[in-house]
């Protein structure tokens, strides 16, 4: 979602009329909620911080490479899941208090989506080596019994045909 | 059960196979022979009374008079339980032999085995 924004600033509506722009309410997305430039000098780098509600040496900007978010900070990304479900928080439907730094990808972490910090009793390495392990199994099973049919005791119908003679078990008289 | 326990882990290596039919002479180790069986329906009666094609084996005959019966007396199909009666009998009886002949196939089977066994103890011997 921050990306489609950020897509949609970048694109020039209208080129041939100059000095008119057009905004659109992409997303909800506001001109003011951009973040500032990536900060240089070490007082850019205090006010950004207590922009964003972080201390000083919490705050990590990401590199500024010419794919980074500015001056928004680099956080550690947790899953909404994955956090305490017992506490108070401010916003129960993620998990979030007020004033707390959000993540650029926040929506996909959310409730109801990817759970990237949860641990679990079995890694997904176990998951998927159990998954293939009784897959295996099963695949083996139909494939080594499956010419080994059950049945009952009988030989085929005999139908009429062409010359062919079939015979009962009756003497012949 | 017992025909599973038997068909796998008794002695799989004598069950016919009952895709097929006999493999054996028909005619074999009957001293009086056997009687043939008869084709009582035509082909022409059978197409006639529009028999569904699994129906046209050696009860067809039947198949047709239990039809007709019910046709001509429906909706009071009990009156038609002498008809219906004798066409399941010539099903049970159908059936009957099927299981006898896989039964001769698979004495045949054994009987193959020990001679095979015999000869190639007494190969042995030699």
């Amino acid at each position: 979602m921050a990306a489609l924004g950020r897509c949609l600033l970048k694109t020039k509506h209208l080129q041939g009329l100059g000095g008119v722009q057009v905004t659109r309410a992409a997303g909800g997305w506001n001109k003011d909620w951009k973040p500032g430039p990536y900060p240089v000098t070490p007082e850019e780098r205090a006010a950004a911080a207590r922009k964003y509600g972080l201390r000083l040496e919490d705050y990590e900007p990401y590199p500024d490479d010419g794919a980074g978010y500015g001056d928004y900070p680099k956080l550690p990304i947790v899953s909404a899941e994955s956090r305490d479900p017992q506490r108070n928080w401010d916003f129960p439907e993620h998990r979030r208090d007020f004033g707390e730094p959000i993540h650029p990808d926040f929506d996909m972490y959310g409730l109801d989506r990817v759970n990237i910090s949860g641990k679990f009793r079995f890694s997904t390495q176990d998951q998927l080596l159990s998954f293939l392990a009784v897959m295996a199994t099963f695949l083996g099973a139909y494939y080594y019994l499956d010419d080994q049919k059950m049945h009952r005791p009988v030989l085929p119908k005999q139908y009429p045909q062409e010359g062919v003679v079939h015979y009962s078990f009756e003497p012949a008289e | 059960m017992g025909q599973v326990y038997t068909q796998f882990l008794g002695e799989p290596a004598v069950q016919p196979d009952f895709t097929k039919g006999p493999t054996f002479d028909p005619l074999y180790g009957f001293p009086e022979g056997r009687k043939e069986r008869q084709m009582l329906a035509t082909p022409e009666e059978m197409e006639s009374a529009q028999l569904p094609l699994k129906s046209r084996d050696y009860c067809a005959h039947l198949a047709i008079q239990s039809r007709a019966c019910r046709q001509r007396v429906w909706p009071l199909v009990y009156k038609c339980g002498h008809e219906k009666h004798a066409y399941l009998n010539c099903q049970y009886e159908d059936y009957v032999m099927r299981m006898k002949e896989y039964e001769r196939e698979r004495r045949l089977l054994e009987r193959a085995k020990r001679k095979a066994a015999k000869a190639a103890q007494e190969e042995e011997e030699e």
